[in-house]
């Protein structure tokens, strides 16, 4: 893990926005550079951890870092634009400067995937925290058993990584199954239709010898672990990212604690099991 | 170690700290309210009334920068915070329960990551605690383990005399340099007698029982009826010597501007707000709530401690009347009528 050297812990790393991508109309990912070399060289993260992005003048803002750490020199972030700190850094364009903090809290535990068959469930814009390990676990390609990847939205438009999710449909070692909501079908879709939970019971993976990895908005969450129960995944075969709503990400500002676990130090990862014992507060 | 210091020498302390370029912050009466506030002359000092605000502000001020930046077309230039600016402090007057949160505030700034903001000027400030000996309706401290004699988290212990001036015990290197380098104005104690202690209310709650419950029942139809009047101001997290929640804002304009760490109470609508719109504490009684389970559930899972002293502000101050005393005291009781159920 990377050091951060600053004694000043609120104090972030400049990075260059070295691409732009529109995902969606209003979901945009930012390639991002260090601009100091050392910091360049030496920042490491692991799947499933997070950062604070900021945009100078109207704050930071929390997402997990959605590239993976297999792909290194720069980290990307993703993020629909719905206040004053996204909206301000869907105005960066290449070239502006932005502030990073991070990474922060667990990660997925990949060492223990090794061996194992992965399901990926994700809704909406929840894919970027497993396009992190889905991407880290690709390049490792050689140490996962069968990989399958479900993914929703609500309209074809609202799918994320469109480009990817082409890559991963043409690699012969990934089934990935789309879908989108009932009625956010266009003519040209030739994926599923209906909600993720449905299609995830319908794709009826196997749990023998696999972990699942589900992210999505708290209503997809709440349908689709009673579906992966009757597949006879035990609570400790499924991960799951929490993401209440952080300032300081270092355990400090007492805002992001679902009962008393502090989802920025003890998550954003926790396996069903965690979260089950969790009261209702996220 | 004890030694006695009249109240004329320790004003004579004071102000030779003030001379010497040091931040000496005590209880001082701004535009009719008591606050601690750094002193000009040691005679403004009212150190026998409580402040309004704990004394928590010497190390994690309300409102403080913890960088600017500086835009130049596409470039960017942070400045940090130099801690070495933070002054050499000494805070006067702090009563138990003020003292007692110190300590408190330490675990969490320093635990994992470091908050150097508080640990600098933690680690520059020297705290002069005094025995208390005025309780009023409000104050609980023995109720959550404490006492009006409780030196814990002062450097330098007073305890106020009949006929005046004060006792004091030293409790740590720091107080121990303050009397080493200071001798002349302290004398040998000679059968003084102290004042009589104060006497807050007492045996309202049994603090083990109230965290039995807690750690059941974040469900429970007791919470409906627990503060529903209260209107979500935050003035108690913000006169609590405890309550360390706090934001991290933007100030400024796009070319330049600070970032600040500013109080924050989990009090408010917003607190945990997702951008998304929604809301895990959408009511004000879940806010409530997370009150109570954080000073007297969480924080007590986490670091062993209860993230209150019992000082009354907040009781004090809730413009809707809300004690939170009296509602430990109905949690008390509900726990006594469930182990009655049980039992029968
Ligand atoms: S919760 Fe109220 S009584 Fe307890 S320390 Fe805070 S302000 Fe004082
Ligand atoms: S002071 Fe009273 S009304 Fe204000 S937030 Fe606290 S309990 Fe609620
Ligand atoms: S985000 Fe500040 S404590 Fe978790």
């Amino acid at each position: 893990m990377c050091e951060n050297t600053n004694k000043n812990i609120y104090l972030p790393y400049l990075a260059t926005v070295e691409e732009v991508i529109d995902e969606t109309p209003d979901v945009r990912t930012l390639r991002l550079v260090f601009q100091d070399e050392q910091v360049r060289e030496n920042f490491s993260f692991r799947a499933g951890q997070f950062a604070e992005y900021s945009a100078f003048g109207a704050g930071e803002s929390t997402f997990c870092i959605a590239s993976s750490p297999t792909r290194k020199g720069y980290i990307e972030c993703c993020f629909r634009s719905v206040g004053r700190v996204t909206e301000e850094l869907r105005r960066l364009e290449p070239g502006d400067t932005m502030g990073v903090r991070g990474p922060y809290g667990n990660s997925y535990p990949i060492e223990e995937l090794f061996g194992k068959n992965l399901v990926f469930v994700a809704g909406g814009i929840a894919l970027p925290p497993l396009r992190t390990l889905i991407w880290n676990c690709l390049d490792l390609r050689d140490k996962f058993g069968e990989i399958t990847i479900v993914y929703g939205a609500r309209t074809q438009a609202d799918l994320v990584y469109k480009r990817e999710l082409q890559e991963w449909e043409q690699r012969g070692d990934v089934r990935l199954v789309k879908t989108v909501d009932p009625g956010g079908n266009g003519p040209d879709w030739d994926g599923q239709v209906g909600f993720v939970p449905t299609i995830l019971a319908e794709t009826a993976p196997s749990a023998d010898n696999t972990i699942a990895l589900v992210c999505g908005p708290p209503v997809m969450i709440k349908f689709t672990l009673p579906v992966l129960e009757k597949l006879c995944f035990g609570d400790d075969q499924v991960y799951t990212t929490l993401e209440n709503r952080m300032k300081c990400g270092l355990g400090k500002c007492g805002r992001c604690n679902v009962g008393n676990v502090y989802v920025c130090k003890d998550g954003p990862v926790f396996t069903a099991a965690q979260v089950k014992a969790m009261p209702m507060e996220f | 170690m004890q030694n006695y210091i009249s109240q004329q020498n320790f004003n004579a302390l004071l102000d030779s700290l003030i001379s010497q370029g040091k931040r000496v912050v005590a209880p001082r009466t701004n535009a009719g309210t008591v606050l601690y506030e750094p002193l000009a002359n040691a005679a403004d000092m009212v150190i026998d009334q409580l402040p309004r605000r704990s004394g928590k502000e010497a190390f994690f001020p309300l409102c403080e920068d913890i960088m600017t930046y500086q835009k130049e077309g596409q470039k960017i230039e942070l400045q940090d915070i130099d801690p070495t600016r933070f002054l050499e402090t000494v805070l006067v007057g702090v009563r138990p329960c003020d003292a007692a949160a110190i300590p408190v505030l330490d675990a969490v700034f320093s635990w994992d990551y470091k908050d150097e903001f508080f640990l600098e000027r933690r680690k520059k400030t020297t705290i002069i605690g005094l025995a208390c000996t005025q309780a009023d309706d409000a104050c609980f401290c023995t109720a959550v383990g404490l006492t009006p004699a409780d030196p814990k988290g002062a450097d330098l212990f007073l305890t106020p005399l009949e006929g005046g001036g004060y006792a004091c015990e030293t409790q740590s290197e720091k107080g121990e340099a303050l009397v080493a380098n200071n001798k002349e104005l302290f004398a040998e104690p000679n059968g003084y007698k102290p004042l009589p202690l104060a006497e807050p209310q007492t045996g309202k709650f049994d603090l083990k029982k109230v965290k039995a419950w807690l750690d059941e029942h974040f469900e429970d139809p007791a919470w409906d009826s627990i503060a529903t009047r209260c209107v979500g101001c935050g003035a108690c997290a913000f006169v609590c010597p405890a309550c360390h929640c706090f934001d991290i804002v933007d100030e400024g304009t796009e070319k330049q501007g600070k970032r600040r760490k500013n109080w924050d109470a989990c009090g408010f609508w917003k607190f945990t707000h997702h951008a998304s719109g929604h809301n895990p504490r959408d009511q004000q009684p879940k806010r409530y709530r997370n009150r109570i389970m954080h000073k007297f559930k969480y924080y007590d899972d986490k670091f062993g401690q209860t993230l209150c002293t019992g000082c009354g502000r907040c009781i004090r101050l809730c413009p809707v009347g809300i004690d939170i005393a009296d509602i430990l005291q109905d949690i008390d009781k509900i726990e006594v009528k469930v182990k009655v159920e049980e039992n029968s």
